[in-house]
């Protein structure tokens, strides 16, 4: 291995080491390994000034930008805390009722907001009910912060790492939902289900839930609907225009400038309150990764993958589904499918079908989220946010639920790659 | 590079991390429990003289009594139909 090879890996290496312990942010921490990257790769001659600026893939800083400045129109408007509101009062008091509908309505969305956004709103929500009915918070919350990690993998917009993978594996919104779905659905049914049963003696005895109407805490009922209809809005256009060659990018950007437009709301407040730390934490790190690229060092490791894989797809792609769902649960799932990306697509060439792949990845970074209480940033908040109700969650109850739920889902999604792709085939 | 400054705009962002969960949390609260007011009034011009007084009618329980029966009786009138002096 040459030295420019060891280099590239070094600033890569530490730029995961450095982002996952938070000890500088992790969109400076990319940042700075992108300047690293872009330094060692000039001077090293692997490319040129002129070559790192097509580094950075626009269409999916256009699609995440779009998708949030949208999603944070929404979020205002209190669409999803009415979302919650309505799984709540639905459950009438009883706890497994309302376990079960707190958990659908956490992964409902997650399919939209981002996963700290999601946790921040299921924590207010949870630490509501559960003080308001002198309930257990703590099976309520992890159950919260499971499903807010699963929700949305069978969305293109539904996770940043399915936004990566779907602008680079050119999967539209349709062959997400086509590939993905039917597993998603099942996978709520299944993770529900094993936490009802872990936690069941803990859920505490039917209440009186107090008399509330969810539809009056919403403050501004034109920004309500008109957020609700750019949102559906957003979701239909992703489906019919998909044939029209307008990338998914072009329609996220067309109803954020829609919803600005008529949500008569402050656009630099908007601005102001989108995720800029992952916008840069992903233009740093996919320009690490092109940089790795060029050294051919993702290219050997496909080779050797796939060469340890027989050849044969379905070991490929359960492979790729285990190794990328194990990364997830010590990485950031972004940096994951970035570095992933490139290995699977030095594999795709024409003619072969590469959505089981695709697949895979998408659910092994969406899968590995949740294992542990280090294992991402949702986890992170849920258990900052049980400390903030006075209760200390143990890593042993937190690892109990998040392990067991991630193995179950892992080998689920291998059954379900296999009979998908193999046993139903497309 | 200062770390030091870096550690303090991570804490800065974990408290604006915290106060947004807990202006959430007051949303639930208000829309499950019993809705609630906050109300903020300033010192009267020509009473500085009284500002300890008057900061202590936060506290004062016989004050907020009086407080409670104002709004009772405000909101005993708009269930009848009575239309409030503005």
């Amino acid at each position: 291995m040459d030295s420019t090879v060891i280099i590239f890996i070094l600033i890569y290496l530490l730029t995961i080491l450095i982002s996952t312990t938070e000890l500088l942010p992790m969109s400076l921490a990319a940042l700075a390994g992108a300047l690293l990257t872009a330094w060692f790769g000039i001077q090293y001659g692997l490319f040129t000034y002129e070559d790192t600026l097509s580094f950075i893939d626009i269409r999916l800083l256009m699609l995440i930008i779009g998708t949030m400045i949208v999603v944070e129109i929404a979020e205002r408007s209190g669409l999803f805390r009415v979302a919650a509101l309505y799984a709540i009062k639905f459950s009438g008091g009883n706890p497994g009722r309302l376990f079960v509908f707190l958990c659908v309505a956490s992964a409902f969305v997650s399919m939209f907001l981002s996963d700290p956004t999601a946790m921040l709103l299921m924590a207010a929500a949870t630490a509501t009910i559960t003080k308001l009915l002198n309930y257990d918070p703590v099976p309520y919350f992890l159950s919260a912060t499971i499903m807010i990690n699963l929700g949305g993998t069978s969305t293109l917009i539904g996770s940043v790492s399915n936004m990566i993978i779907g602008m680079e594996a050119n999967m539209g919104f349709t062959e997400f939902l086509v590939y993905l779905a039917p597993c998603e659905i099942a996978l709520w049914a299944i993770t529900i289900l094993t936490l009802y049963l872990l936690f069941k003696p803990r859920l505490g005895k039917k209440k009186t839930l107090p008399e509330y109407s969810p539809a009056e805490s919403i403050k501004d009922k034109k920004l309500f609907y008109k957020s609700m209809f750019i949102l559906l809005l957003l979701i239909f256009l992703f489906l019919a225009l998909e044939n029209l060659n307008i990338g998914p990018e072009g329609i996220a950007l067309g109803c954020a400038i829609l919803g600005l437009t008529i949500a008569n709301l402050d656009p630099a407040e908007i601005f102001k309150e989108l995720d800029w730390e992952t916008v840069f934490f992903i233009t740093g790190f996919m320009f690490i990764v092109k940089g790795l690229e060029r050294t051919q060092l993702l290219n050997d490791i496909s080779t050797q993958l796939f060469q340890a894989a027989g050849g044969n797809m379905l070991n490929a792609s359960l492979m790729t589904l285990m190794f990328s769902g194990l990364a997830s649960t010590v990485v950031s799932n972004i940096a994951v499918a970035l570095t992933f990306v490139p290995i699977i697509n030095a594999h795709v060439t024409p003619g072969v079908n590469a959505a089981p792949l695709w697949s895979a990845l998408v659910l092994g970074t969406n899968l590995g989220g949740a294992a542990t209480p280090f294992s991402g940033a949702v986890c992170i908040m849920a258990a900052g946010a049980l400390k903030r109700e006075g209760i200390l969650v143990n890593f042993k109850d937190f690892a109990k639920a998040g392990i067991v739920t991630t193995i179950i889902q892992l080998g689920f999604s291998s059954l379900y790659l296999l009979v998908r792709f193999w046993l139903i085939g497309g | 590079m200062n770390i030091k400054k870096i550690k303090e705009w991570l804490r800065s962002r974990k408290m604006k991390s915290e106060e947004k969960y807990e202006e959430t949390k007051k949303e639930f609260e208000m829309a499950m429990g019993k809705p609630f007011i906050v109300i903020k009034i300033e010192l009267p011009n020509g009473f500085d003289d009284l500002r300890a007084h008057f900061l202590s009618l936060e506290k004062d329980e016989q004050f907020l009594d009086e407080v409670r029966d104002l709004i009772k009786k405000r909101l005993v009138h708009e269930r009848r139909g009575v239309k409030q002096p503005s």
